[in-house]
């Protein structure tokens, strides 16, 4: 899975990573997954209501959704995304405990990039970001 | 409930009178023929003997001595025959079969009778006196007359008899050289000719007689069969009766003490009767139901659906199930009922009637929300703090947190692991409630099979090294397709070998084959482990199956693994098995039809 000798990475490397998520937990093992074995910045934002203004404000190479959240959720707000002429471009893989392969797929159509499902390894977490980032165009 | 006798009824056929007669046996008119004659014959044989006797003393002195002896021994001789023939008929067993042996008898006997007769008059009548030449005429014409009532009963032996006496008779009348004689000679044949036909006639009465006797003799039995029949039939009609009443009975008693809510509707879909429980389960007494539409008990927005579904039902006559609707009931609650909907169809094909028998589903539908709740908490509200827990030591077992102590990394391992362990415990029952409500999609593919098993020894090399153990193919893993679910086959891959690990001695080799069987691909895992024990066999593919909970907790597996697997492949059109393997352990197998493009 390791692309082998630089040929295959891409000539971004993915590097800022804007994740919205409610959980406080798993906001810091996420951010320490990313920051220490991934080595990327990151931008938490746990209200997912000043989510849209964060990622204008950030910049994000990529955007992590959580799925359930109180006041929005995951889906509708990348929905809201699309709406936004700033955030409409923005990769995004949804974080998610729950989702049927059906939704999945409703998201896939709609652009998502992907989806990583909970409990994920924060070992592994960046290795699959970049994994998916390549299929990124 | 037992058949019912089929009731047949059968009407006598019209029969004219003649019709009637035709019905009687001939054996049994023959046999009554020839009794009535040897009744007739004691008769017979006294006018024989006292005419003969009569005779005798007259012809006594007048002729030869010897002749008129010779005479009188003929009368003997025929009276002692006679009798003794009455008396054998008397006797006889078998008076019907043999009625034409006893008849043949007797006309030997009424010739010889005539014949004897005969002889006299050839005899005598030559050389008697005028006037006993007139007694001798009138004797022999009144002999010859008594034959008639006697021998009525069959003419033919009548007119033996009567030829017996007046041929011989005629002829010495005839020869006789006298010329009133020659007329009266003449006359003698009319004489017989008109005897003859009183007999015969009398012959056609006696006969139609018997004919008729018999006939209704056989009548009144044909009858009386007929009336034992109809009586039989109608026992049986009125045990049928009864059994119908009481499958009525049955019924009824089955509807009002159901606890299903049953309504009888008739075709407008008005309500006929209501049963207890539905009495109980709408909160309407009988009488509030009963002569109204039964759209009372249907919830409005339901109606445009009901009458639809109602026009089917009554024009397609087809019973429907299943038919969910929500209903009101007095109280202004909803229950959602399941309906089933029977009309009774006649022989006529009207419909006479529509059962309808609703069951309450209102709670089966709330514990099947409460069971999906649940399921979506124990799939949410589990992972997430989950999530967190082994994230977390993850990240701190993976070095990435910097160095801990020796003890502090053996217990945040143990840790990891256990809940990993959980997870996989919530993954399983998530998996098999998935699979068994039949929500479980498949997303089947085209793929080589050897690919994914070497992708699965790959994937759990780390978990086999951490127990020792070494997976090994053994002979070709060639990539032939199957149309499967790639991440299924992989989780049952991965369930077989770490089951197969688990099993093995450390040190040891699992080893992997596959083959071509038949039409099917077959995948085997090969341990060298303790093997399956006699009374865990028929029950190794069973949830929460564990050969017993001291291998469980060593093991650390969920009892569930094997049930996915056996779920999966299944899903999948395959098969999976296990047998002992030679020389020690088990081999774990599965099956899957090879793709044919």
């Amino acid at each position: 899975m390791i692309a082998p000798g630089g040929q295959a990475v891409p000539e971004r490397p993915l590097q800022r990573i804007c994740y919205v998520e409610d959980d406080e937990d798993i906001q810091r093992i996420v951010r320490m997954s990313l920051e220490r074995v991934g080595r990327m910045t990151v931008e938490i934002v746990g209200d997912p209501l000043k989510a849209l203004d964060a990622m204008t404000a950030f910049k994000p190479d990529l955007v992590m959704l959580d799925w359930m959240m109180p006041g929005m959720d995951g889906p509708t707000l990348f929905r809201e995304m699309k709406r936004r002429p700033e955030t409409t471009s923005l990769p995004v893989v949804f974080i998610t405990a729950k989702a049927s392969p059906r939704e999945l797929e409703e998201l896939k159509a709609m652009g998502a990039l992907g989806a990583i499902s909970k409990p994920f390894a924060p070992k592994d977490l960046p290795e699959q970001l970049r994994e998916l980032w390549k299929k990124y165009p | 409930m037992s058949s019912l006798p089929e009731p047949r009824l059968e009407t006598p056929r019209q029969q004219s009178a003649a019709g009637i007669r035709d019905r009687a046996d001939p054996r049994l008119v023959l046999a009554d023929r020839v009794n009535q004659l040897y009744n007739q014959l004691p008769v017979s044989i006294a006018a024989t003997f006292v005419a003969g006797a009569i005779a005798t003393v007259e012809l006594w002195g007048q002729w030869l001595k010897e002749l008129v002896l010779f005479w009188w021994a003929l009368v003997l001789a025929f009276t002692v025959a006679a009798t003794s023939l009455a008396i054998a008929y008397r006797r006889a067993a078998d008076k019907v079969e043999e009625a034409a042996e006893w008849l043949r008898r007797l006309g030997i006997a009424a010739f010889a009778n005539g014949a004897s007769w005969g002889f006299a008059g050839a005899v005598f009548f030559r050389s008697l006196t005028d006037e006993q030449q007139v007694f001798l005429a009138f004797l022999f014409a009144g002999i010859a007359s008594i034959g008639i009532p006697v021998y009525a009963a069959s003419w033919p032996i009548f007119a033996l008899y009567a030829a017996g006496i007046l041929a011989p008779f005629a002829y010495v009348l005839a020869t006789f050289g006298n010329r009133l004689f020659i007329e009266i000679a003449l006359l003698v044949p009319v004489f017989y000719a008109v005897n003859v036909a009183i007999a015969w006639r009398l012959n056609q009465v006696f006969d139609s007689g018997y004919r008729l006797r018999h006939a209704y003799g056989r009548l009144t039995e044909d009858y009386s069969v007929l009336n034992q029949r109809l009586e039989k039939q109608l026992v049986e009609l009125e045990e049928a009766r009864r059994q119908v009443e009481a499958s009525g009975r049955k019924l009824a008693l089955f509807a009002e003490r159901a606890p299903i809510a049953v309504l009888e509707l008739d075709p407008q879909a008005r309500v006929l009767e209501v049963n207890r429980a539905a009495e109980i389960l709408f909160g309407y007494a009988a009488g509030e139901l009963v002569d109204g539409h039964v759209k009372k008990l249907v919830h409005p927005e339901f109606h445009a659906e009901f009458d639809a579904n109602w026009a089917k039902l009554i024009s397609s006559r087809e019973p429907q199930a299943g038919v969910r609707i929500r209903n009101p009931r007095r109280d202004g609650l909803d229950v959602v009922c399941e309906w089933t909907v029977t009309p009774l169809v006649n022989t006529e094909g009207r419909i006479v009637a529509v059962i309808a028998q609703g069951q309450d589903i209102t709670r089966h539908l709330e514990a099947e929300r409460l069971k999906k709740e649940f399921t979506s908490t124990l799939s949410h509200e589990l992972r997430t703090p989950l999530t967190s827990i082994i994230g977390s030591l993850q990240l701190i077992n993976s070095g990435v947190m910097g160095e801990v102590g020796k003890d502090v990394a053996e217990l945040t391992a143990i840790a990891e692991r256990n809940g990993q362990r959980l997870l996989d415990l919530i993954n399983d029952i998530l998996d098999i409630e998935k699979i068994e409500s039949g929500k479980l999609t498949m997303n089947p593919e085209v793929f080589g099979l050897g690919e994914l098993v070497r992708e699965a020894l790959v994937l759990n090399k780390a978990f086999g090294e951490r127990f020792g153990v070494r997976f090994e193919a053994n002979g070709p893993i060639a990539a032939r397709p199957v149309h499967a679910d790639r991440k299924r086959l992989l989780q049952v891959m991965t369930n077989l070998l770490s089951n197969a690990t688990k099993f093995s001695p450390e040190g040891g080799v699992v080893e992997v084959t596959m083959e071509e069987r038949g039409p099917s691909l077959r995948v085997g895992v090969h341990d060298r482990g303790p093997g399956i024990p006699e009374n865990f066999r028929h029950r190794i593919f069973g949830r929460f199956a564990q050969a017993d909970s001291t291998t469980a907790r060593q093991k650390s597996g969920t009892g569930l693994g094997l049930a996915i697997c056996k779920r999966l492949v299944e899903l999948m059109q395959g098969r999976i098995g296990f047998e002992d393997r030679a020389g020690g352990g088990t081999t774990f197998w599965f099956e899957l039809p090879r793709h044919v493009a």
